[in-house]
């Protein structure tokens, strides 16, 4: 089984008059296995999420899993799918094992018996089979998590797709969540979306970088690595010496350690000063957006911050 | 000010909404709608006050859906958009945080019902309106309307769905508040008002003023005062508005106390409600060790089929259902309604406060009213259901689940039925919960003839589909609109447009949605033929209930796709060969069972709006009214051979009249016209005749005489009605001829002799808009032409021989002279001893018969077998009226008297010449007859008597006015003295107590005076009331001669006819001219007395006697015609009376004479009176009957 997005684009109506393009003529081929999906908030993940989760239409573009045509066969693709959104509630009097019955039912579970099992063997599976008779008012985010997860596993579906599924657990429970998912990966098609590169570099055999609704890069994240190798150095620099450092680098990320700022920047040359460094995943999700932003626009991060915090406030 | 900033930002928000400016125009549309739709009364300007205060106060019942979405949002969006988190822990004092919200929320509702005075204002205005006269711009009428109905209103209802809505963190139970301020408290208000008897309480308690203002004070108005006066800020009025806005004041202070600036983490959200300890919230611990698990899912195969969609919406529908079921009013509401109506049963089950046998019948008419209906408490129904549905079509989205749940592979008509099904199974335990009330009312007035059958037919048969057919559209308008609170408002729309067609001027039912021609259940006719056509109607809404659905299936909202546009998008794939079957099919069915509907109402049945009527019977007056004084001969005899064929619904009529030309001129023409539109054919008379006119249309034929008829000549005109119920009309299905039940009237099929005045248009704004010349709705009682006529000019003897089938007994006024059975045909011969007048009726059941003699009179009961419990009663009050009016007013005509039980769910009973019909509800009456009781159903079986005195074929008054106090006056009056003479003055003060009760009704006290009375109020209870203070100021004797000579100058239909003015003048012999003041204050004036005893106390004199002193205030006022009082000076003689305690009988009674204003009457008496005071027998026309007497205070 493979899924197929060709040329999905996919454009909102804002009030007064704006649109925004959240997807641009989106083109990935999925094979079976954890598929990382690894973009910004606001990338266009969660549009191309519920696209995949039969819950949007694209306004242009096809999407097939296997032989089945999900924009216009959607009731083929629910039924072998799995899908945890981003967000979501639960009836909070209701008790997990009630709602999880009741999820097996509209999956199509119409044997009692069989759901029965099915529901206590994905409870456990989850670690909830000792809280089952507990309201789900009750629960914690990570409980909750874990009880959409046996939502979405429900009925072995062939694609499984998983939004943001790790943001607000503890390490733990992330742990626990993640391994979870890559038992499924072997025959099904499992689509990750985070904006936390760990997840896809643990986990994913393949992956796409994606943001402003465009995919940037496609790749295996091992290789990913590898081809980012002798490219990415590292300097640890006072912070007024930052702006001078930019005009004659391409700065890939900077983070704050100690009141010291550590800069990785990207070149095929060894640049002076420098120390190189090993490339992880964040470097290439880093070196992909920072490529990005350099082709599409020269702007400063800056500014960006400034439109990311309007875009909050409104 | 944090307070001021809050507002500000809340109400910039509120009125930046588009809904909120949708909902300002929705009010406003509202105003024009109304102002196009009412026409004002007679004499009455477009802008007179009364409409600007009922359309303010009407428009405040949308209003109050469009405040609760207001109010709702203000107070809990943060919740429910989860920024709680963000505003809580901002540094805002409660105080300034919900202070800004709730003002902001006023301020918005403020403006809002502000459209509704300002809108009524413009609809007077709005080019292409005018040309109707208006009354100058008065701003005051407006303001007034504002600020003391409108704003107070907002106010209450603001701060309890404000209330409601922040301390259950809901935006939606704002709503609850709404329905509780316009059903509960207004169902509340009323409800007590009637258990009670005090129509003042619902004044008092009524928070919106439909009742309390519009059905209370407004409708005393008289049309001038309808022009200008406006409502006053006093009395009960005033106490309202300090009741309400104390609740609402105090709700603000409770939500104040009770709001937590904090995350609440409970489970139940009435627990916000209520003072409680906080319980530990228990959350599990989990081990911090990550380890895999290792555990196989069992692999299950699944299907996806029929099999599994039906469970999922099996499953669908129970969580809906429970959803309902643990909502705080789901099962509590109606189940309360139950319980109170099982407590209060006893006041529930009663015709006229009698009370009556709880028979499953009754119980049902009280459980099951029409959807529309909202005047039942079982008009909370329908409202919950719109809001209910609402509730599950957003469950989902409302739980933030809807992703998980569309991605489910459940197709959308799962969801559609399955949510319909749950709302389906609320309805049931509602029905449920009904019929355990309605079975607790009859076990607790210790009734055990249940019939569970007939609860389950009529409540899980009849009311369940109605119900159901509304929850669907409900759930299609959520559906399709896509956003609760329009919904709600749309639903409600559509609801006023179901309960109230006739306002929209759409009649037809098959354009209203969920009608049908209505079905009735009487323990004679059981159903009747009622529920075909029932069937018809329900199956053909059903059909377009499934083309909604089918419709709502396309539209129905999932996933991210919530716009209209893409719902239209993702509707054209839905739309899948399945679907365009069913399609075809609804559409197929509609098509079909609309047009088989249609042939049957509007081809086999005359159709007729009410405009077509209206039309009809001027298009009469037009082409007919030039013969309004054509002399016609009178009817002097009918002979009937009729043939009754039940279960045909068949009947037919071979009848010949014998016309007498009693006038002085001779008749060259004879028109026959039938009233109800029935064809009569194969007209012939015994003399040369040709037809001149022949119209089929208003079926009214002349026919002119080769000889014309002389004076005193006679003549016979044959003729043969056929009369056969072809499937059904639009309107309630026709009872003439039914199985066990009957009952037709000459009107009701027969033709009549001459031009008929009743056939034309009688209100005078109707006559105005066909161009028809203005006339009184009653001859005035000074047009001496129009004394010369009597109301039906027929003086006939009449027999007949009648037919039914065997099972049955057919029944007709007169004698019995011969029953035979030939074939399967059983027929009766019936014939009056002499004139009956002109009214008739024939009937056929499986009537019981009981046959009893009295002084030569053979009296026969016909009744149902199962409703024996009042023939013996029955018989003693005929018995009894016939004995004492013959002894009174002078012999009873004829030599038989038929009492009959009338198929039919009528609680009264109505007279004929030597017969008397009663509803079958008449005889479920049950009442006390002991000392202390009423015994009602042996009064009004007394009153009827009398009619064979007063009116029918004895006394036939002018038709002008006063005309009625002569036939209902004086039948109340004789009745009185019967139901005296057989249980004592009690029972008689009861009766009184219930004529005076009728005063206490809101009602205009501008009336004309007796002498030209004009309406039922006055024939009966004032005419009643005044004839019997007469005859306690005259005595019994000198009155009852006064109308036994008034009876003997008068002979039946002989000129001149008997008016008021004879029966004044008849009074007036007996009376001393002393009194000459009191009849003509009773029967001349419009006159109320206003008497108080304000103090009584007494002393003991040496002989051992008691010296009374009483402080009275008296006043006397009379009332003009637009309402203005006059006070009038006093020089009256009233009774004045002293009582023993515990005793009836006075310990002193004496007339006085009284003087206007305060005075000090002292008294001796032998013993120590209990109480005392002026007009303790309620003689004169009081509107405040308690303070006439008072206790003696002890020193």
């Amino acid at each position: 089984m493979e899924l197929q997005i060709r040329n999905v684009s996919k454009t909102y109506t804002k009030g007064r008059g704006g649109e925004v393009q959240a997807l641009k003529n989106v083109t990935l081929t999925i094979p079976n296995g954890m598929y990382g999906l690894l973009g910004p908030n606001g990338a266009g993940k969660s549009t191309l999420m519920r696209i995949l989760a039969t819950l949007q239409e694209p306004d242009e573009g096809s999407v097939h899993l296997g032989n089945i045509d999900v924009v216009n066969q959607p009731e083929q693709v629910r039924q072998t799918l799995g899908y945890l959104p981003q967000e979501f509630g639960v009836y909070p009097k209701a008790r997990a094992e009630e709602l999880l019955d009741h999820f097996a039912i509209l999956k199509g579970f119409s044997q009692r018996k069989s759901r029965r099992e099915v529901v206590g063997a994905l409870l456990q599976k989850v670690n909830l089979w000792d809280v089952r008779h507990q309201k789900l008012g009750g629960y914690s985010g990570g409980m909750r998590q874990r009880f959409g997860v046996a939502v979405a596993l429900l009925g072995n579906p062939k694609l499984l797709i998983v939004d943001e599924p790790t943001a607000g657990l503890d390490p733990a429970e992330r742990v626990r969540f993640l391994n979870l998912l890559s038992e499924l990966g072997e025959n099904s098609v499992v689509i990750l979306s985070t904006h936390i590169v760990e997840d896809v570099s643990e986990l994913c055999t393949r992956m796409a970088i994606i943001n402003k609704g465009e995919i940037l890069h496609e790749a295996e994240p091992l290789e990913a690595m590898n081809a980012l190798h002798g490219r990415i150095w590292q300097k640890v620099i006072a912070k007024n010496e930052l702006a001078q450092l930019e005009r004659e680098h391409t700065i890939i990320s900077t983070k704050l350690l100690g009141g010291r700022t550590v800069v990785h920047v990207y070149s095929e040359e060894t640049p002076a000063m420098f120390d190189p460094v090993q490339p992880d995943l964040e470097d290439v999700y880093f070196s992909v957006m920072a490529d990005h932003m350099m082709a599409g626009r020269v702007a400063d991060s800056q500014g960006g911050q400034q439109n990311d915090q309007q875009a909050n406030e409104a | 000010m944090k307070l001021w900033k809050i507002f500000r930002f809340e109400f910039t928000y509120l009125v930046q909404r588009i809904t909120t400016w949708l909902y300002g125009a929705v009010l406003l549309l509202f105003t024009l709608v109304m102002n196009l739709l009412i026409s004002p009364g007679d004499g009455i300007y477009a802008n007179n006050t009364f409409h600007i205060t009922a359309i303010t106060v009407i428009g405040g019942l949308i209003w109050l859906v469009i405040g609760a979405a207001i109010a709702g949002e203000a107070a809990a969006r943060d919740v429910k958009m989860r920024m709680h988190p963000l505003t809580f822990t901002t540094p805002v004092t409660k105080r300034d945080y919900l202070g800004g919200r709730f003002l902001a929320a006023f301020a918005v509702n403020a403006i809002l019902i502000l459209s509704l005075p300002l809108g009524v204002l413009l609809s007077f205005y709005v080019p292409g309106l005018d040309g109707e006269a208006l009354l100058p711009f008065r701003p005051w009428a407006y303001l007034s309307v504002y600020f003391l109905i409108a704003l107070p209103n907002t106010f209450i209802a603001t701060a309890l769905q404000f209330g409601l809505a922040a301390l259950s963190r809901q935006v939606m139970a704002s709503y609850l508040a709404s329905l509780l301020l316009a059903l509960v408290a207004q169902v509340f208000a009323v409800a007590t008002a009637k258990l009670f008897g005090n129509w003042d309480l619902v004044k008092l308690v009524d928070p919106v003023g439909v009742a309390g203002i519009i059905g209370s004070d407004l409708a005393t108005w008289t049309a001038s005062e309808k022009n200008t006066r406006l409502v006053t800020l006093d009395g009960l009025f005033l106490w309202n508005r300090v009741l309400w806005l104390s609740v609402a004041i105090g709700t603000l202070v409770l939500t104040y106390v009770r709001f937590k600036l904090a995350t609440v983490v409970t489970d139940s959200w009435w627990s916000r409600f209520i003072w409680r300890t906080n319980v530990q919230d228990k959350t599990a611990a989990e081990p911090a060790v990550a380890k895999a698990t290792g555990i196989r899912v069992p692999s299950v195969q699944r299907t996806f089929g029929v099999a599994t969609y039906l469970r999922q919406t099996l499953r669908i529908a129970w969580i809906s259902f429970t959803k309902l079921a643990r909502h705080p009013v789901g099962l509590t509401g109606v189940g309360a309604i139950a319980l109170v109506s099982a407590i209060f049963g006893y006041r529930i089950m009663t015709q006229f406060d009698i009370p009556m046998l709880p028979v499953t019948r009754q119980v049902l008419a009280y459980l099951t009213p029409p959807v529309g209906n909202l005047s039942t408490p079982w008009g909370i129904i329908p409202l919950m259901i719109i809001y209910f549905m609402g509730e599950l079509v957003w469950q989902e989205r409302d739980a933030g689940f809807s992703d998980l749940a569309d991605a489910a592979p459940v197709p959308e008509w799962v969801f559609l039925t399955g949510k319909f099904l749950g709302l389906g199974l609320i309805l049931i335990a509602w029905l449920v919960l009904m019929m355990a009330g309605g079975i607790a009312m009859q076990l607790g007035l210790d009734y055990d003839g249940l019939e569970i059958g007939l609860y389950l037919q009529t409540l899980f048969g009849l009311q369940l589909i109605d119900y159901l057919l509304f929850a669907l559209l409900a759930l299609v308008v959520h559906v399709v609109v896509n956003q609760k609170q329009i919904g709600h408002l749309v639903m409600l729309l559509v609801f006023s447009l179901m309960a109230f067609p006739s306002l929209f001027r759409v009649e037809h039912r098959l354009l209203i949605f969920g009608a049908d021609p209505g079905w009735w259940y009487s323990d004679m006719r059981g159903f009747g033929p009622t529920l075909g056509p029932w069937l018809w109607f329900k199956v053909y809404w059903i059909a377009w209930t499934l083309l909604l659905a089918v419709g709502a299936g396309l539209l129905w909202a999932r996933g991210r796709e919530q716009r209209l546009k893409e719902r239209l998008k993702v509707a054209q794939r839905r739309f899948s060969r399945s679907t365009a079957w069913i399609t075809l099919l609804a559409l197929g069915l509609i098509l079909s069972l609309g047009s088989f509907i249609f042939y049957n109402t509007n081809v086999l049945n005359e159709y007729q709006s009410s405009a077509d009527l209206a039309e009809r019977k001027a298009e009469y007056e037009r082409r007919y009214g030039q013969y309004r004084n054509t002399p016609q001969p009178q009817l002097k005899a009918i002979k009937l051979h009729v043939d009754i064929y039940p279960e045909r619904q068949h009947v037919k009529i071979r009848a010949a009249y014998t016309l007498v030309n009693t006038s002085t001129l001779p008749i060259d023409s004879i028109h026959v016209g039938s009233v109800s539109g029935i064809a009569f054919s194969e007209v012939t008379f015994n003399r040369p005749a040709a037809a001149v006119r022949i119209d089929n249309e208003l079926i009214h034929h002349i026919y002119a005489l080769k000889q014309p008829l002389r004076p005193g000549d006679s003549l016979q005109l044959n003729f043969i009605v056929h009369y056969q119920q072809h499937g059904f009309g639009n309107s309630s299905t026709n009872t003439l001829v039914v199985k066990n039940g009957t009952y037709f009237t000459n009107y009701d099929l027969m033709p009549a002799i001459g031009y008929q005045p009743y056939r034309e248009l009688t209100d005078a704004v109707i006559r105005k808009t066909y161009k028809l010349a203005a006339r009184p709705v009653i001859p005035s009682l000074y047009d001496r032409e129009a004394r010369k006529k009597p109301a039906s000019t027929d003086q006939a003897t009449f027999e007949a021989i009648v037919s039914t089938v065997k099972g049955e007994v057919a029944v007709a006024p007169g004698v019995l002279l011969r029953t035979w059975t030939a074939g399967d045909r059983r027929y009766v011969h019936f014939k009056t001893d002499t004139s009956i007048g002109g009214e008739y009726a024939i009937l056929s059941g499986k009537y019981r018969v009981q046959e009893k003699e009295w002084n030569g009179v053979s009296i026969r009961m016909y009744y149902h077998p199962d409703h024996a419990l009042n023939i013996d009663r029955m018989l003693q009050s005929v018995k009894a009226s016939m004995a004492y009016y013959t002894e009174q007013f002078g012999p009873y005509p004829y030599r038989h008297f038929t009492v009959i039980e009338r198929a039919g769910n009528g609680g009264g009973a109505s007279a004929d010449a030597s017969i008397i019909y009663y509803g079958e509800q008449y005889s479920l009456m049950n009442p006390d007859d002991g000392p202390d009781g009423f015994d009602l159903p042996y009064y009004i079986l007394a009153h009827e008597v009398a009619h064979q005195w007063w009116g029918l074929s004895r006394l036939t008054p002018a038709n002008v006015e006063g005309g009625g106090v002569l036939i209902e006056g004086l039948a109340v009056y004789s009745g009185m003295q019967v139901l005296e003479k057989a249980y004592g003055e009690r029972h008689l003060r009861r009766y009184l107590t219930y004529l005076h009760s009728s005063y206490e009704l809101p009602r205009s006290l501008a009336s004309a005076s007796l002498l030209q009375a004009n309406e039922d109020f006055l024939y009966y209870r004032k005419g009643g009331l005044a004839l019997y203070a007469l005859s306690k100021y005259l005595g019994k004797e000198e009155v009852n001669g006064a109308l036994g000579s008034l009876l003997q100058k008068h002979h039946s239909g002989a000129l001149p006819l008997p008016t008021t003015l004879d029966l004044y003048q008849e009074i007036q012999q007996v009376t001393p001219d002393s009194l000459n003041y009191l009849l003509n204050d009773l029967f001349k004036k419009n006159m109320y007395w206003r008497l108080k005893t304000e103090k009584l106390a007494v002393a003991q004199t040496k002989a051992g006697q008691w010296q009374v002193t009483m402080n009275v205030q008296a006043q006397k006022v009379l009332i003009d015609s637009i309402g203005t009082e006059h006070e009038m000076p006093m020089n009256d003689w009233l009774e004045v009376g002293l009582y023993e305690k515990g005793a009836d009988k006075p310990l002193y009674l004496q007339m006085h004479c009284i003087q206007s204003g305060k005075q000090t009457i002292n008294v001796t008496v032998p013993r120590k009176p209990d109480r005392g005071g002026i007009d303790p027998n309620f003689l004169m026309i009081d509107l405040r009957l308690d303070d006439n007497m008072v206790q003696l205070e002890e020193e």
